[in-house]
């Protein structure tokens, strides 16, 4: 368990515990909606991650790394972008990753397209994207996010 | 909205179904790996759904509006990027947490760089970045991303209206505001301190008033409008 989710954890602990002290009643009717959101939510969610999971399995990481290692940095930066769209991984997988495609000579640009969309990009989440702000945002802010990820890749140049 | 959901779980239970039979070691290691998304997503989701609600029930309105809301300006914009680092969990844990304050009023812009720096700047994948692809390059990406992400904040304020925004998620609300307002005294008294029941059902509805706000219904309207809401959910 990482930091954040400790303070996550705990700030929600504490939060609870205040609204219990002040007022039991809203606390249940909180406590009641919270479980709402949840059967709301965990069908889908579960699903998603079961194809994700399927998808990682049918689609091994080597497949990844020759497209990353192409040999026009702009080529390989838009599929680098393009694969962090399409794929969702957890941060200790990704980061260790990106280090072993580097040093098999990956452009950085392709490398640093692919971090920002595989975070902030979700191709796959959209259904539960869609579910809480409908089709439009979903799509107006993964587009968005999908041109800054080009556009932070390829400021790298300058830094790297 | 129901079926949409159970065909999901069921393409995925043929998919795990045909990849079985082609090679049953190949989905034993899917499952394997969708146990461990799982398990990240079991940590952060029961507290991420009890702070959303916590904060649909006990958050005043104004002062998410005066935070987060349209006119809360740059300050607004870094709060949402500072609260956005600090939470726990993938991009989907953002979604109800932040949904919850749209719906208080907070602006499309905030909303947008919340769910963007939720899932790119966190201080100890900074650390885990750095780790594997030298400090230089962490470094550059972080500085990047935090303009990006402001950036996007603007665009998508200019884009999208909180109006329609909010249109596409209340369908079931409405449902739910009608029969409320049914179960109302029709008074418009403005006891509750809305102009009249209907804009006292909807503010129910969306989570924004209590369910005891009515106090000329007394209990029994009370106890009637927590049957719906309960009932809502499922």
């Amino acid at each position: 368990m990482n930091i954040s989710t400790i303070l996550l954890l705990g700030g929600t602990i504490l939060a609870l515990g205040c609204s219990f002290y002040k007022d039991k009643k809203r606390t249940e009717e909180s406590m009641k909606m919270a479980w709402g959101l949840f059967l709301k939510t965990a069908g889908e969610i579960i699903g998603i991650l079961a194809l994700i999971g399927l998808f990682l399995t049918l689609v091994p990481q080597s497949s990844i790394k020759v497209l990353l290692g192409g040999p026009s940095s702009l080529l390989s930066g838009l599929y680098g972008a393009l694969i962090g769209t399409i794929t969702i991984l957890p941060a200790f997988v990704a980061f260790p990753l990106a280090g072993s495609l580097v040093q098999k000579g990956a452009h950085l640009i392709a490398v640093a397209a692919f971090l920002t969309t595989l975070t902030m990009v979700g191709l796959v989440t959209m259904p539960i994207e869609i579910e809480h702000f409908g089709k439009k945002f979903a799509i107006v802010r993964n587009v968005a996010s999908f041109l800054a990820a080009l556009l932070i890749a390829g400021g790298m140049v300058i830094f790297l | 909205m129901k079926a949409k959901k159970n065909r999901l779980i069921i393409l995925v239970g043929i998919a795990y179904l045909a990849t079985s039979i082609y090679d049953p070691k190949l989905s034993l290691e899917a499952l394997k790996v969708t146990g461990s998304y799982l398990r990240e997503m079991l940590e952060v989701m029961p507290a991420i759904f009890v702070l959303s609600s916590l904060i649909t029930i006990w958050v005043h309105r104004e002062v998410i509006i005066r935070n987060f809301g349209g006119n809360s300006g740059l300050r607004g914009k870094l709060a949402s990027l500072l609260l956005g680092s600090v939470s726990a969990g993938p991009i989907y844990a953002a979604f109800p947490l932040t949904l919850s304050l749209l719906k208080k009023g907070a602006s499309i812009g905030n909303i947008v760089i919340m769910i963007s720096s939720w899932a790119v700047i966190k201080v100890p994948m900074l650390f885990v970045e750095a780790k594997f692809l030298g400090i230089k390059f962490a470094v550059s990406r972080y500085l990047l991303t935090v303009p990006c992400i402001l950036l996007m904040g603007v665009l998508c304020d200019k884009l999208l209206t909180r109006e329609e925004v909010l249109e596409a998620t209340k369908d079931e609300e409405d449902n739910l505001k009608t029969r409320i307002l049914e179960a109302l005294p029709g008074y418009n008294c403005g006891t509750c301190g809305f102009r009249d029941c209907n804009e006292c059902a909807k503010a129910i509805a969306l989570g924004e008033a209590t369910r005891e706000v009515c106090k000329p219904g007394g209990e029994d309207v009370g106890q009637k409008i927590e049957s719906l809401m309960n009932a809502s959910y499922k």
